[in-house]
């Protein structure tokens, strides 16, 4: 803990983008380059700045003279040396917390040769490689659960593609939330509650301070009870609900009353489980085992809540399952 | 990737680079890679740890140190061959006036603020040298071309100015954690550390004068005669928290229909447990380094991402105020707030959500408190290395002479219509543009009660951002500033400034017009006064109104373009929320792009424009 504190100030301003969260998941990826020229050492510089677990640099070439014009990450000093080991200290020195290590191989000959390689990494990035080769990555990368990122520049032009069998996003910060204050269904002790209130009160000074939540339990009650069970829907039926409210409303200072009119959306807005929501809980990886990763635990915990306890418990969990930048590569 | 002639026209171009922060380090990398040779670069900052998440030609070692001189250094470094001259400056020094400008072939712009690019536009204007602009905050960023007569230029386009809030909502009637962070920074603190003999908005006062709380004597916040720190700090505490809220409760007018607040007493927090008492460790041998220096940490609060409690941050306020009393006796009188003061942030902190514990507002974690009150951006490498390749881009057409293919071009954070960098094509000048096209401002000010100092602060230096003006009416110079001027000429301009406008020598009254200008923005405008009497407290805080003329038919956009208008500079000052026009920086930032014109045909994609009409 002490030793993140102290990195906080370096990291402050991407913390402020992904959180502690964010920031965590960085530091504890294991990321594997494939070929440093310009492109993976660009791409490799912002994430070691950022603060990356690990990087391992893949690339069998030597500098030579014309790498001095496209890649910052060389130098004169370097020509004939390996590119990648070049390429590494460099990245090393932007940023000591990263381990950064190197490989002089190629690329295509661990693929061929050693793919198990690949397992110990979190995330591989595939830069100006040929699409044979990538299908056979792909595949590799597919077994093992890890993540494969593709890159390939042609002067202005270039693609980004990503590949991966699925991406758990939970939104934790919806845009737009209607929390739920369960008006229509009231739990038993707040139904205990609201019940302790009259609106027929005499006292106004009572009768102005009744929460508007309650007046809206209540006249949830009294809708029901000449409506068939059933909760405002018509726009019709919306205004006559705020009529019911308004008619009640004794004076101009009687806020709750205000409040409560403003707030009969509430009623008849509920959410309800999506039908998005409800294809995951429905999901087979829902069925979790002890390698489950943390998403579909908690997706099974939501499981056992919704179908045991109430149907109208709210969360909002996007499951993105193509992740795609740009329509198609080539 | 360049062609020969490119190449040749790079070799040669002499760039001027303002900035060697976030995009400058990008771009000055990008610069030396695609082949530029002759590069100055301006930047009046020094390296802070906070840089170096993505400004990677710094080290650790060299916080401290000059971002221009240690920039140029690095990449020196690796291209030997080039030639920077790095400038530890400020871009508004006068060193680089007109002639400075007009040496460079093209002007790059990598600032963090509004008001610096409004005078770099208005050299590049008056040297005749296009300037390319741009700016980032977290995943977004956009880069755009300004070519005097030609084009747009910067301020065409009004630019959201720096924030004020009106003096009652930060004394009276807050309601968001911004205005209570405010209030502990530029009020709490600045009375208790700063400046004692400078008025004061911290105390409240009831309508009827009758009474007013304890906290109205003026010398309140002064330690009394073997008054301990801790006594000290428990009756400013009841004070500003608990006395002080009473106050403004007894203004009934002002609670009609708002929630009133609650105020909070030393003894309600306490009624338990005990207040932390001071013990040794205020006299730790790190108590006198600023930066390390932490009420929080001896109370055991130690994630700055963790919001306090009313009695977590009633304790950090009592130890805070302590601590700085003891270990900064000859600061205080003269301190100024500074975010990365350990003490100082912690302090506004707590103080900031006690008071939105009285208001019911939500209280703020340190680190969120410190992103307010420090106004700090977001930032990552991956955006200013994009912006940066796009900057070149566009400084190349400006110098292969190919106005048609500039762009104005945004970096989305999620694609678009499948795109993430989103090109628009540029706008001509705005014949209503103060500056590029002379054109005449309208000024509401009340003329019998305003002095000419307020119109100079708020309106010439402070809206129009003129940085030396020169202010006349007709004829009469009503007000300069400079050098070389002669004594009985300041002496005069002195009292002026402290003259009601329309008791001037030249009086300034309803249908005056007043010529501004500034000589080494090579700027002038017209000024035309008209007399008001009242202002809105809070919609017009300043007690004056600046307002521009209506747009012309000049404006219309080239044939065959898409007028998009989006707000993201990278303006670190911005806090603008958006209920009251007042959006918290993170919205500013998230782009409001508004097609003006929906034909997708006409939008430039990969270079290649699409002659088509627009529908």
């Amino acid at each position: 803990m002490e030793v993140r504190n102290n990195n906080n100030n370096k990291y402050d301003r991407q913390l402020r983008i992904w959180g502690d969260q964010g920031q965590l998941a960085l530091e504890q990826a294991n990321t594997c380059l494939l070929n440093c020229g310009p492109t993976g050492s660009e791409a490799l510089k912002n994430l070691v700045l950022g603060g990356i677990g690990s990087c391992t640099i893949v690339d069998d070439s030597k500098v030579e003279a014309r790498d001095l014009g496209n890649n910052f990450f060389v130098d004169w000093e370097s020509i004939g040396l390996s590119k990648a080991k070049t390429v590494c200290n460099f990245l090393q020195e932007l940023n000591d917390t990263v381990k950064a290590k190197f490989l002089e191989e190629s690329p295509e000959t661990i693929i061929n040769v050693n793919p198990d390689f690949f397992s110990q990494f979190t995330l591989v990035i595939a830069t100006q490689m040929k699409e044979q080769s990538l299908l056979m990555l792909d595949a590799i990368c597919r077994k093992q659960g890890v993540m494969l990122l593709i890159a390939r520049s042609f002067g202005l032009t270039g693609l980004i593609r990503i590949s991966l069998k699925e991406h758990c996003v939970i939104e934790s910060k919806p845009d737009n939330v209607i929390h739920d204050l369960r008006l229509q269904k009231p739990w038993a002790e707040l139904k205990r509650f609201s019940d302790e209130f009259d609106t027929e009160i005499d006292d106004s000074v009572i009768h102005k301070h009744i929460p508007f939540a309650i007046l809206l339990i209540k006249a949830c009650e009294d809708w029901r009870k000449t409506h068939g069970d059933s909760l405002p829907s018509t726009s019709k039926e919306k205004a006559e609900f705020k009529n019911l409210l308004s008619s009640k409303r004794r004076g101009v200072d009687e806020d709750n009353y205000k409040e409560a009119i403003l707030s009969a959306y509430r009623v008849w807005s509920s959410p309800t489980i999506s039908s998005e929501l409800q294809k995951i809980l429905n999901d087979s990886a829902a069925e979790v085992n002890m390698n489950s990763p943390d998403f579909w635990v908690m997706v099974a915990a939501l499981k056992v809540v919704v179908e045991t306890i109430d149907t109208s418990v709210i969360l909002s969990i996007k499951y993105i399952e193509n992740v795609e930048f740009l329509p198609r590569p080539f | 990737m360049a062609t020969p002639e490119e190449l040749a026209v790079i070799e040669k171009a002499k760039v001027l680079m303002v900035g060697a922060g976030g995009i400058g380090c990008e771009l000055l990398k990008t610069l030396a890679l695609t082949g530029f040779k002759d590069i100055h670069l301006i930047d009046l900052d020094t390296i802070e740890v906070s840089n170096l998440n993505r400004q990677f030609l710094f080290r650790k070692q060299h916080v401290g140190q000059s971002k221009a001189k240690v920039a140029r250094d690095a990449v020196l470094k690796f291209k030997p061959d080039i030639k920077i001259e790095a400038h530890h400056a400020n871009v508004k020094n006068s060193d680089f006036d007109v002639e400075f400008f007009k040496q460079f072939n093209v002007v790059l712009n990598g600032l963090d603020n509004v008001d610096a690019r409004r005078h770099v536009n208005r050299l590049c204007l008056a040297a005749g040298v296009p300037l390319v602009e741009s700016g980032s905050t977290g995943y977004l960023g956009q880069v755009t071309v300004h070519v005097k007569d030609q084009t747009e230029c910067y301020e065409c386009q009004t630019k959201e100015l720096p924030k004020t809030y009106p003096v009652c909502t930060i004394t009276n009637t807050p309601s968001k954690p911004v205005h209570c962070i405010v209030w502990a920074k530029d009020l709490l603190f600045a009375r208790l550390f700063g400046d004692r003999n400078q008025s004061s908005d911290l105390i409240v006062h009831t309508n009827d004068r009758t009474s007013s709380a304890a906290t109205a004597d003026t010398d309140f916040f002064n330690i009394k005669d073997g008054e301990t720190p801790e006594s000290y700090a428990c009756r400013v505490f009841d004070g500003v928290f608990g006395d002080n809220i009473e106050v403004a409760l007894r203004n009934e007018e002002t609670w009609k229909s708002r929630k009133r607040p609650r105020p909070l007493y030393i003894c309600e927090v306490y009624s338990d447990a005990k207040k932390p008492r001071i013990d040794g460790s205020c006299n730790s041998p790190d108590g006198n380094d600023k930066h390390t220096a932490s009420a929080a940490r001896i109370l055991g609060l130690s994630n700055p991402q963790e919001v306090w409690t009313v009695r977590d941050s009633a304790n950090v306020f009592l130890k805070a105020l302590e601590l700085l009393l003891n270990t900064r006796q000859k600061d205080i009188g003269s301190l100024v707030f500074d975010k990365d003061d350990q003490l100082a942030m912690e302090f506004v902190t707590a103080a900031a959500n006690l008071r939105s514990s009285c208001f019911d507002i939500p209280m703020q974690s340190l680190f969120e408190a410190k992103g307010i009150a420090g106004n700090i951006v977001h930032a990552i490498a991956t955006t200013n290395a994009i912006i940066s390749g796009l900057i070149v881009l566009e400084a190349i057409k400006l110098l292969m002479g190919n106005l048609d293919d500039c762009r104005t071009t945004y970096c989305l954070e999620y694609p678009r219509r499948k795109m993430l960098l989103m090109p628009a094509e540029l706008s001509a000048p705005k014949s209503s543009c103060y500056v590029c096209s002379q054109s005449t401002l309208l000024l509401e000010v009340n003329t019998t009660m305003t002095r000419l100092r307020e119109v100079v602060e708020k309106i010439v230096r402070g809206q129009l951002s003129v940085n030396s003006p020169m202010i006349s009416q007709g004829p009469c110079l009503i007000y300069e500033t400079g050098d070389d001027l002669e004594e009985d000429m300041v002496t005069q301009y002195n009292q002026n400034l402290e003259k009601f406008l329309d008791s001037l020598p030249a009086p300034i009254v309803d249908g005056s017009i007043l010529s501004i200008e500034d000589f080494q923005q090579e700027f002038t405008c017209h000024l035309q006064i008209k007399h008001r009497e009242i202002f809105d407290e809070e919609k017009e805080p300043d007690n004056m109104v600046l307002s521009g003329k209506l747009s012309t038919t000049r404006d219309q956009a080239l044939p065959g373009s898409v007028q998009l208008t989006a707000v993201a500079d990278n303006v670190s000052i911005h806090a603008v929320d958006d209920d009251d026009e007042v959006i918290l920086i993170d919205e500013v930032a998230k782009q409001d792009l508004k097609r003006k014109v929906l034909d997708e045909e006409s939008v430039i994609v990969c270079g290649k424009r699409q002659r088509t009409e627009v529908s």
